[in-house]
This record gives structure tokens, sequence and C-alpha cells, in this order.
């Protein structure tokens, strides 16, 4: 087992360097050392200045060198000063985190609780009108941008209803609650129609496996069947689909946490992309690549240790 | 050179090729026995064949925008112009669907024109900028298919076909890649090539070829098992003679299905940018700058809801055909897994 | 066992809807304050995080307005004359003296009220704030000399006051070793402890306002020196450059959460203005006669939202959990009705609008240095006349905004109200000009089509909607307008670098009520990077009546010499004038304002607010309904049903 955590640790390792030189190629490969000092100490700095920016970060060196640095940096954690704020991008990152974990993380799971949900009750009345009808909308689900879910969420639920508050964030113990349900819904709404279909296509096919029929003949309920058996033969192919779609959670709280002014990650990064804060950008890169990467190699270490047999292979 | 591509006879020129590539594509496909088994099962699809429909009209209405005549004053403009946008006069600011006097003004300034869907803040007809819209949706989808898919296919088949390093080198390139956060490596790369449709293609492309290559690398392994392979080996064929005759017909299937999902996916990804402002640029009618701006206009009063609807559900409508006419071609392709 | 959950749940529930309301502002920092009186809240929001706490730093309007409150300046605007402003003492006893002396050189003689103390702070021995005395004034100035803190104010100071640029040119020598404790500006001296005297190099009018702005703020050297952001036994200090406050003013920051909030909080024993007796309009005469003299301010905390999108802001207006809002471009429409008066849906609310005159002037700038552009001057003016404001007006601000045909706005000495732009909108006209300069039908002598190219600002839709309005009303002269989009710190930089043709979202707001803030913009001395003129405007005529006027008191001489200058810019078009800034804003029943002068930045000390009256109508603005709650059960009831009869048929 020890031996297996090694290989896929190690395995993760050349990923995260591969990461690092795309974020480095991207960033100060593509532009030019005059550009970046210009964008960095902004409008009024005199030449001097820029000449100095060059200077401590290193931009005259010739790019391996560059790299080298960068890849050093990056590995401590070190992303440097914030172009605009002037404050430490690590700082801002870690301010951030908080907000956004309480919003991703319920969402998530909402998410995919309700898919689960939709699923097996698609599977369950499985050729009904209702299944079907359902497929069609969870279809059109995904067809709708993620802005428009918020926008009709925001204008509709917040604005209409009163329910939630339109806008803002508080660590206020339970009360922190009613500034997170509307962006959790949001969460779970914008990936139900892409889970549920491919959840209700892995359930669809356990059904068919014979174990089910056999149990069904025995007279056992459906229902139990589906919960007991299905789910749990589901859960392998369930939880890959699951793991892949952990990059994409970071678009949804993008958007949300920035409609919904809530201080987190998200929220930073929109703003810099306005205002063409680099560093803050590149430091999202590697964070999030970082991010995926450890929950694959995470979820791959579960299934060793959950089935034996994926060792071998 | 700009100014070669920037000409509007070049850009037919490109419309047109582009068109007849899938046009060739298609007609290419149709000799192997496979695809006109699925062309037979599709037409027994309603819902798929409706899709099919639908993404016609979007495909025919953005050519009708996409190819440009001389006007005779030594400019240009689009047979959608022509046709129909320059008989609909320009407005002063918004006016509510079919009405006939402005909406901001208090004295009830009378239009110049009747709109069936209103006009939006800079009084320009709404359902001309939607019909639009499809031009900048089609540019989007197919520049950055004409980049993704050719990648994507030739790595696919070369780490299939050659496996050992040549399939190390590629996964590493596509994990590292997919390893990123799309929306972040989109940002990234707009933040440093710029604002425009080609940069926001080759963006989308970046980031969307990895998908497919995956796909073609397996199938291709799968592939190449199969006797004929061997057989074709066995004779003597080149590498690259068994890989574009004998394993790419094969795969093309799946490139075709890849290619209409990717499409909707770009379309979705647009609106996204747009959001973000780093979307398509000023000037351009495209359905993301045109729910971005409509944003904020659910907050006026009377209500101005005609901007957003619109481009939400014309976006709306492609990206739904385009998802069923994809899952519709996957069952007519493989009905046992589909 | 299943009863006691779902009873559990139940009640867990009605608690958490109980205590759940859609009220986004955390809890105020107390109930009641020590008199045992109610404690008051003020809520507004704020468009940006700002940008710095330093008096010495903050130019931009976000620092301003969290500052302006925190730190009083030596002479403030009175908050109830806008026409013409008038500074008024804050800090000083009286207003400075101007003294020429017999060699004719001018200096002003200050003196500072007695007993005005710095706020409590750990920086001051026993954490007690210490009296300000005329030192702290000259600790201004040496701030202001040296390099490290790069203030943005050192130039116009630089030049006028004595000694300034010599301290500057000796501390930008001395480098890290510069000592406070013998750097010296020559032009100050100090009488006694509260009374000090400047003196010029030659006429400084404007000084009187620039004591009114917070860079004449005086701040403790105990505090600048106490933090510096260094580590100290173990303890990261805050860095006075950065978020730091250790103020004079009415009241003190109590948290910054940055993109979140900043809250401020009353200061205890803060004495030093009162709320004025006179020049109170006569529509608010009653409701101001009772302020008349009171000791301010009136309200004991405000918290100030950051809130970027518009349409929070006005979400939270309606529903009463900000207490004013800014009307910006589609809330105009939902809040103004004809006749650009308050609609009747919000009249019924009891809500207020208030215009507000805000001195300033819009324009699309344009690059004398651009070869095509800037020697051309027909071409200029041509497009000057082919821009239609009053209908970008209309589009983007209901109208409200007035063109501006002159380079000064209303209310800034020198306007003048029936001055005509030689080149205002009239596309004809334009037509003729461009053929004038040489491109008839917008193509040059080959035949071929001009092509500009302009610069913008992209951070949203609402910038490409005005970025195509300017683009399309230039392509009718039948050029081609390319279209660059920036973040707004990208175009600040081409402007800075010269690296633009024309440049949309440009203007002025008044640092001070006098014309030469605006002039000074097209002063040849001032292209970047030593000061603002951007468009490289270099005329040797205006240049020497800028000389002669920037140093004169008002006077008719003085407004000759202005008009002259007008018809000059007006003439040689470096920027296309579009619109002069009107300010309207929303208020709150609760919340009636008390002042309407845009110099000051938000004037947040005179204002007033009803808390019971607020608590009442925004019970009455939040019902929430419960049939979209019914509709969701009912679905999942449905859906239930249907499985359990499906799954019955099934087994049957």
């Amino acid at each position: 087992m020890l031996n297996h955590i090694i290989r896929r640790l190690l395995y993760a390792v050349p990923i995260l360097f591969g990461v690092m030189i795309l974020t480095f190629v991207l960033f100060r490969g593509l532009q030019s050392a005059q550009f970046i000092a210009s964008q960095a100490v902004g409008a009024k700095a005199p030449q001097a200045a820029k000449e100095e920016f060059i200077k401590k970060e290193g931009l005259d060196k010739p790019l391996p060198e560059q790299l080298a640095r960068f890849v050093g940096r990056t590995m401590q954690f070190e992303f440097g000063e914030s172009w605009k704020s002037k404050r430490d991008v690590g700082e801002i990152f870690t301010q951030g985190v908080g907000p956004t974990l309480l919003i991703t993380i319920p969402g998530f799971i909402a998410g995919i609780i309700a898919a689960l949900a939709l699923a097996l009750y698609q599977v369950f009345v499985r050729n009904s009108l209702a299944d079907r009808s359902i497929t069609l909308v969870c279809v059109a689900m995904m067809s709708i941008p993620t802005v428009v879910y918020i926008i009709f969420c925001q204008a509709v639920v917040a604005l209409q209803l009163n329910y939630f508050p339109a806008s803002g964030f508080e660590w206020r113990g339970l009360e922190t609650a009613k500034f997170v349900v509307l962006p959790i819904l949001i969460m779970a709404i914008v990936n139900l129609g892409y889970d549920g279909r491919m959840f209700r296509a892995v359930f669809l096919e356990e059904v068919q496996q014979d174990y089910v029929r056999t149990a069904m003949a025995k007279g056992v309920p459906g229902a139990v069947v589906l919960a007991k058996h299905v789910l749990k033969n589901g859960s392998i192919a369930l939880i890959t689909l699951v793991v892949g779609q952990l990059p994409s959670l970071i678009m949804g709280s993008l958007l949300i946490e920035s409609f919904f002014g809530i201080p987190g990650m998200g929220n930073v990064l929109v703003l810099a992309i306005q205002q063409g804060d680099q560093p803050v950008v590149m430091a999202s890169v590697y964070l999030g690549a970082l991010l995926y990467i450890f929950a694959l190699t995470l979820t791959d270490i579960l299934y060793a240790a959950a089935d034996p047999r994926i060792r071998l292979s | 050179m700009k100014d070669f591509f920037a000409h509007w006879m070049t850009q037919n020129f490109l419309v047109v090729a582009g068109i007849a590539l899938i046009a060739w594509i298609l007609w290419s496909g149709a000799h192997h026995e496979r695809w006109q088994r699925a062309w037979v099962r599709l037409r027994a699809d309603r819902g798929g064949m409706i899709a099919l429909w639908v993404v016609g009209i979007y495909l025919f209405i953005g050519a009708l925008e996409l190819i440009h005549l001389p006007n005779g004053k030594g400019g240009h403009h689009s047979i959608l112009d022509v046709a129909f946008a320059n008989r609909v006069a320009l407005e002063k600011t918004y006016s509510a669907p079919l009405s006939d006097t402005l909406l901001s003004s208090a004295s009830g300034e009378k239009l110049t024109g009747t709109h069936l869907l209103g006009t939006d803040t800079l009084g320009k007809d709404v359902l001309v900028e939607t019909l639009k819209g499809c031009s900048t949706a089609l540019v989007l989808g197919g520049l950055t298919s004409v980049i993704y898919i050719p990648l994507g296919t030739l790595m696919g088949i070369l780490a299939g076909y050659f496996r050992r390093w040549v399939d190390d080198l590629v996964q590493y390139i596509y994990t590292t890649i997919a390893s990123v956060p799309s929306i972040l490596l989109l940002i990234s790369l707009m933040m440093v090539l710029g604002k425009g449709l080609f940069q926001m293609s080759v963006a989308i492309a970046f980031t969307s070829w990895v998908g497919l290559c995956r796909l073609i690398r397996g199938e291709t392994m799968r592939q190449s098992e199969r006797s004929y392979v061997a057989a074709a080996k066995a004779l003597g064929q080149t590498s690259a003679a068994i890989m574009s005759r004998h394993l790419l017909p094969n795969l093309m299937h799946l490139v075709l299905i890849n290619f209409v999902l990717g499409f909707s996916g770009v379309i979705l990804a647009e609106a996204t940018l747009s959001y973000l402002g780093v979307g398509s640029p000023v000037g351009t009618a495209s359905w993301g700058n045109m729910i971005d701006g409509g944003r904020s206009e659910l907050s006026r009063d009377p209500l101005i809801w005609w901007n957003l609807t619109s481009a939400t559900v014309a976006l709306f409508g492609l990206v739904l055909s385009l998802n069923i006419l994809g899952d519709s071609l996957r069952r007519a392709f493989d009905p046992k897994r589909g | 066992m299943i009863r006691q959950i779902a009873r559990l749940s139940a009640i867990a529930a009605a608690l958490w809807l109980a205590a759940c309301d859609n009220n986004p502002h955390p809890a105020a920092l107390r109930e009641t304050d020590d008199d045992g009186t109610k404690w008051s809240v003020r809520y507004q929001n704020l468009p940006e995080d700002p940008k710095s706490f330093d008096p010495q730093y903050s130019y931009d309007q976000m620092s301003r307005r969290v500052i302006e409150p925190v730190y009083d300046t030596l002479l403030e605007y009175h908050p109830l004359k806008t026409d013409p402003y008038e500074v008024v003492p804050c800090m000083l006893a009286e207003m400075p003296k101007h003294e020429v002396t017999a060699d004719g050189l001018h200096s002003y003689v200050c003196r500072l009220k007695p007993g005005i103390l710095y706020h409590d702070d750990p920086c001051f021995p026993g954490g007690k704030g210490r009296e300000v005395i005329a030192a702290d004034v000259h600790y201004i100035l040496q701030r202001m000399c040296d390099p490290r803190v790069e203030s943005p104010f050192l130039a116009p100071f630089a030049e006028s006051v004595v000694g300034m640029a010599e301290t500057n040119e000796a501390a930008k020598k001395a480098g890290d070793k510069l000592d406070y404790d013998t750097m010296n500006v020559a032009g100050f001296e100090a009488i006694d402890r509260y009374a000090f005297r400047l003196r010029l190099k030659k006429p400084f009018p404007q000084l009187l306002y620039w004591m009114a702005f917070q860079c004449m703020s005086p701040v403790a050297r105990e505090a600048v020196e106490y933090y510096d952001g260094k580590e100290h036994d173990g303890k990261l200090r805050p860095d006075f450059r950065k978020f730091y406050a250790v103020g004079t003013g009415p009241y003190r920051i109590a948290e910054y959460l940055p993109r979140q909030r900043v809250r401020l909080e009353r200061v205890k024993n803060y004495k030093t203005t009162v709320f004025p007796s006179d020049s109170h309009p006569p529509e608010k005469a009653e409701f101001l006669a009772k302020l008349a003299g009171k000791q301010l301010p009136f309200i004991d905390e405000v918290q100030m939202t950051i809130l970027r999108e518009n349409i929070p802001i006005f979400i939270l207006t309606r529903q009463g959990y900000l207490d004013g809002m800014a009307v910006n471009k589609d809330s105009f429409a939902a809040i103004l009705g004809a006749e650009k008066t308050l609609s009747p849906k919000y009249k019924e609310r009891g809500m207020f609008l208030e215009v507000d005159r805000e001195p300033s002037t819009f324009w699309i700038a344009m690059n004398l240095d651009d070869p095509i552009i800037g020697k051309n001057k027909k071409l200029r003016q041509a497009l000057s006349a082919s821009y239609d404001p009053a209908t970008y007006s209309e589009i983007f601000m209901s109208g409200v905004a007035p063109v501006a045909t002159q380079l000064l706005p209303p209310g800034i000495y020198g306007y003048q109200k029936d001055r005509k732009n030689p080149y205002g909108y009239n596309l004809e006209r334009a037509k003729q000009l461009l053929a004038e300069a040489g491109y008839p039908n917008g193509r040059d002598a080959n035949g071929k089509q001009l092509e500009l190219t302009l610069e913008a600002i992209s951070s949203g839709s609402e910038d490409r909607q005005r970025s195509e309005y300017d683009q399309r009303h230039f392509e009718r002269l039948g050029i081609k307008v390319k279209v660059s989009e920036n973040t707004f710190a990208r175009l600040m930089d081409r402007q800075d670098n010269g690296e633009f043709q024309i440049s949309s979202g440009s203007g002025w707001g008044a640092d001070y009520p006098d014309p030469e803030n605006f002039y000074m913009l097209f002063y040849s001395k001032n292209v970047p990077l030593a000061g603002k003129n951007y468009c490289r405007y270099r005329n040797p005529e205006f240049d020497k009546l800028f000389e002669q006027m920037s140093v004169m008191e008002n006077s008719p001489e003085r407004l000759a010499i202005i008009n002259k200058m007008s018809d000059i810019i007006a003439e040689d078009v470096p920027v296309i004038l579009t619109f002069n800034k009107q300010f309207y804003t929303a208020v709150q029943p609760w919340a009636e304002r008390t002042h309407n002068n845009l110099m000051m930045e938000g004037g947040i000390k005179y204002l007033v607010i009803d808390p019971e009256k607020r608590e009442k109508i925004r019970r009455e603005w939040n019902r929430a309904p419960l049939w979209p709650l019914g509709i969701l059960a009912a679905l999942i009831a449905f859906a239930i049903f249907h499985a359990v009869r499906w799954n019955r048929r099934q087994n049957a």
C-alpha cells in the first residue's frame, strides 16, 4: 500500500512541474520584460522604477535562469506581491479560502446529492414519461450558461422574494448560512443537468446486471435494491465522474462570488482579471492545478485502499 | 498579411472553404458502411432530426451574415444586411418589442421603424443583433474546431499507434494541461494574447483538444489490436498510410460527435468570458455580450427583458440542439452503448 | 425516534428561519452608547477598495471617502455653500492671514485651535492621543519632501513654498540616511505652540484649497514611525502607508476587511467642529435649524460596504439596507420618472431625490503628438463637431448630464453660462471640416479611408456600450474607428506614455474649485510624467497666460485671462468636450441629507439618521412570500406519488 501511495505521489511531481513551466511560458515567455514592468509598476512610474522592477524580478536574466527562480519560489508558495493592491498574493488567497470553501464544498455535495436523487428516481421509474422528460430537462439545463442561472436567481430569489441577502458575506456563526444558501443552491443547480445524466447512465448499466435481477426475483423491493446494491456497486464509477468535475467548481465559484459580493478567492480572481493583475492570476493557475492533482491522487489512493485489485495494475 | 486576412473577399473564401470542408468530411464518411448505418438510425430518431434541422437553420443564418458582398460604394456588407438589417432603422435608444415610441423619453418620441424584438440601449434592433450573434458563435466555434480537432486527432492517433515514448509524452502534455482548471487557463491565455475572436478561439482550442485527444488515443489503441491493422502491417504499408487510410476513417465518427458537443462548449465559454470582460471585442454582436449587457437592465423600471431573453433563447436553442444532436449521433453510431 | 428527529429538525428550521432574514449587514459595534442612548449606524456603499489610509498617499476617491471623516483638515469646505464654494476654518482657529512683506514676498500665518487631540493609540505614551501642535504641520511638509513617501502632492508645493524643492533635493541625496530631526523646510516657521507661518516664493492662492485637502492633514510622527509594517517583539505592526490610521477627525477606522467593508466608529472626545449656523437653504431651514451649533458628528457608526456590482446596490437600496445610493445608468430609469424627478413608485416610499452639481468636466482626449491627429487641427474640430453629447447623456444618464460647452464646469470661477462650444455637435459642419482637413468623405487624397484608433476602458458591459456609441458617432463621418480595449490602469498607462490616438473616458473632477486646477492639464510643463497634460498640448501663448493666471487672486483681470484661455482651448480642440456630471442621489426617508457639497467626499460628520423609522420601514419593504415554497413542496410530493404509483403498477 505504502509503495502504491509513494508511486502515486511521485507521479504527480512531473505534472506539477509541467504546470509551472506552462504558467511560466504563458506569463513570462510570451510577454516582454518591458511590458510586464510597465504593467506592474503602474501608470505614473518613471522608467527608473521599471528598470528597478525588472532587476528585482530578474526579468533581464536568460529565460532558463528565470524559470529556475520561478520554480523555486513557486514551490515555496511565494507568489510575490499583487500589482494592484500591493499585498502579498499568498495572503490575499488565504483570506479568501474560508468563504470559498463554505460555498463550494456544500454546493458540490448538495449538487451531487440532488443529482443522485434525481438519477435514482429516474432509474426507479425508468422509461416512463417522467424519466424521459427529466432527461430532456437535464439536457436543457446543460444548455444554459452559468451566468444566466446566477442572474435569474439574484433577480428573482433575492430581489422579488426577499428570502436571502442580495449580496454580502459575514462570519456570524449559524447566521452565516443566510449569505451562502443562495450561492450554494446555484452551485448545486448549475451542474445538476450534467451530473444527473451521467449518474443515470451509470445506474442504468448497473440495473441491467444479473445481481439486480436476482434480487428483484427474490422479491426484494425495487427501492431497497436501488439504495443498497445499485448505489454501492456504482460508487466507483460515480467517484471517477465526481472527481473529474472538481476543476469546473472553480468557474462556478468565480462567477457566483463576484455576483454576490462574497470575499472569496473567486472574487479576488475576477477583480484581478479585470485589472490585469497577473501575479494573482498566475498564482491561481498554479493553486488550481495543485488542488486538482491533489484530489486526483487522493482518490487514486482511496480506490486502492477500497479495492486491492487496483493496486496491481 | 493582416490586411489580406481582414479583406472581405478572403473572409468569404474562408467561410466557403470551411463549409466545403465539413461537406467533404460528411461526403467521404458517407462511403463508409458504419456512417450509412448511423444515418439510417439517425433518420429514425425524431429528436435528433429536429435538432439537426435547427442547427442547420442556425448555420444558414450565420453564413448569411458571414458572406459579404460589395455595396457599390467601395465598401462591403453581409447578405443579412442586404436582405434585412439595412432596412431596419437605427433608433436613439431602448424601445419595447413592437412599440412605436422610445422607451425612455417622456415625450413619447416616435420610432422610425418597427422592431419585432425591440431595440437595445444604442437603438439597435435586437432581432438583427440576435441573428448576427449566430455568425459570431459560428466563427468562434469554427475557428476553434479548425485548430483543436486536427491537433487533438493527430496527437491521439500518434500516441495510440506508436505507444511507448510518444504515448508517454502526449499523455504527459495533456495531463498537465488538463490539470489546470480550464477556465483559469482560458483567462490566462486571453490575458496574455489580448482581446479578439481569433485569440479567443486559440485559447478555447488550447483547452479543448485534450478531451478529444484522450478519446482518440483510447480508440486508436483498441483499433490497433484489430486484425485489419495487423494485416496492413504485414502487407508492409507505412505507418503514415495505416494511420490515414485505415485508422482515421474508423475514428472519424468520434471526431464528428466531439465536434458537435465541443461546439456547444465553445458557445457557453464565450458567455462566461464575456462576463469576465475578456470576451468578444466591442462592436461584435455576440450573445455573450448581449447577456452581459442585459444583466444590469433587469434592474430597470420598466424592466428591459428583451435583450437578455433574446440572446439567452438564441444561445439556448443552439446549444440545446447541439447537445441533443450529439447524443443522437452517439446513439446512432454506437447503439449498444448509447 | 423518528418523531423525535422530526420535532428537533422542525425546531431547528424554525429557529433558523427566525434568525435568518435578508439583512446583509453585520451587527453594530454595540447596542447602546455609554449614556444609554441607542447606538446609531449609517449604511452606505463603497464602489471599490480604498488604496491607502495615509493622507499623504490618498489621491483616489475611494481612499478619500474613507479618510475624510478620520483626518480633519486645516480648513474645510462649508457644507452648504456651493456657489461659489467657500473654505472655512476647521483645525485652524481662524482663516490664515495673508501677509505681503516689504520686499514683495507672500506668506500665510495660521493658528491651530488649541486642545485638538490625536485619537488614542498605542503609538503614544500611555496610549492617550496627544495634542496637535504647529510642529505637526512641519512634519506634513517634511513627509512631502521625503522621496520614499512618493507624495503625489509635492509638485505644487515645491513650486511655491520656500525651501520645499531644496529640502526634497537634499532628501533624495540622503537616501536611507534621511533624518527627520535635522531635516528642515525653510518656508515653515513655528511662531508658538499653535501658530506657524508659511513663506511662499510666489503668490499661491490655491494654498487655501490645498489646506482643505487631506494631504495637509496633520499626522503624528509617532504614529508614522511606530507603524512601519515590520515585526517588533514578535508582533507584526501594520504599515501606516497602507492601511492604518491615527487621525484627528470625528471617526476612527474600527475595521477594514478588504473587498468587504470599512467600519468607522465615532471618536468620543472629538470637539473640533460643530454644525454651521449659516447659509441654510430655505427649503431645509426648519430641519437644519435644529442641528445648528450642535457638536459633530451625529451618527455613532458608519458601515461602508464594498459593492462592485451595480445590481446589489440597487436591490439593497430598495430593501432599505443602504441609506442612500448614487443613481447609475440602469437605476436612473427605475428611480427617475418623466421630467427627471423621482418616479411615483419611489415617492410613495417616502424617498427623496437630490441633484448635486459635481465640479467636473468629461471629454474624449486626443494625443497632439500623434502624426495624424495631432498636427491637423481641422480634423480634431471635425471629430468634435461629429460627436453628439446630448444623445449620449440621454442614453447613458437619462439626459440629466448637461452638455459641456467649455473646459470649466459650472461652479468654477470663470465658467460662462452662455458660452457656446464653437465645434459643438453639427454633423454637416463636421463633414465640411473633415473635407477641409484633407479627408473628404473620410478618405485621403489617395482614396484610402482614414482609420483612427479609440482607446477605451472595458471593465463591463456599460463601458462596451459607451465605446460602441463613440465609435458609431465618429464613423458617421465616413472614417473607420477601431476600438482598442484596455483595463482602467492600462488606459492611464497609455495616456501617460502617450501611446494613444484618441482616448475615451477621460475627464477631470476638481481637486479644488479654481480654474487653475483645470488649465494645468494643458500647461506644456505638465506633460507626463511631470503632470497630467496627457494630451501633450503645447502652446506658448497659453502657457504664458497660465503662468499669469495661476498666481492671481480672483479679479476682473483674472477673469479676462481665463476667458481668453477658454477661447484658445475651444479653438485648438485638444479634447472633445462631452458633459458635466450631475450627481443624483436617491435618499431614504430616514436619512434626510444635511448638505450637498461634492467638494467633500461624503461629509459624513454632518449626516443624520433616524434608526427607528428605518427599522419600521425596512420590515415593511421586506416581506417574503411563501407560495414559491408551496409550489416546490407540491412538485416533490407529486414526484413521490408518481413513483409509488409506478412501482405499484410495475409489481402488479
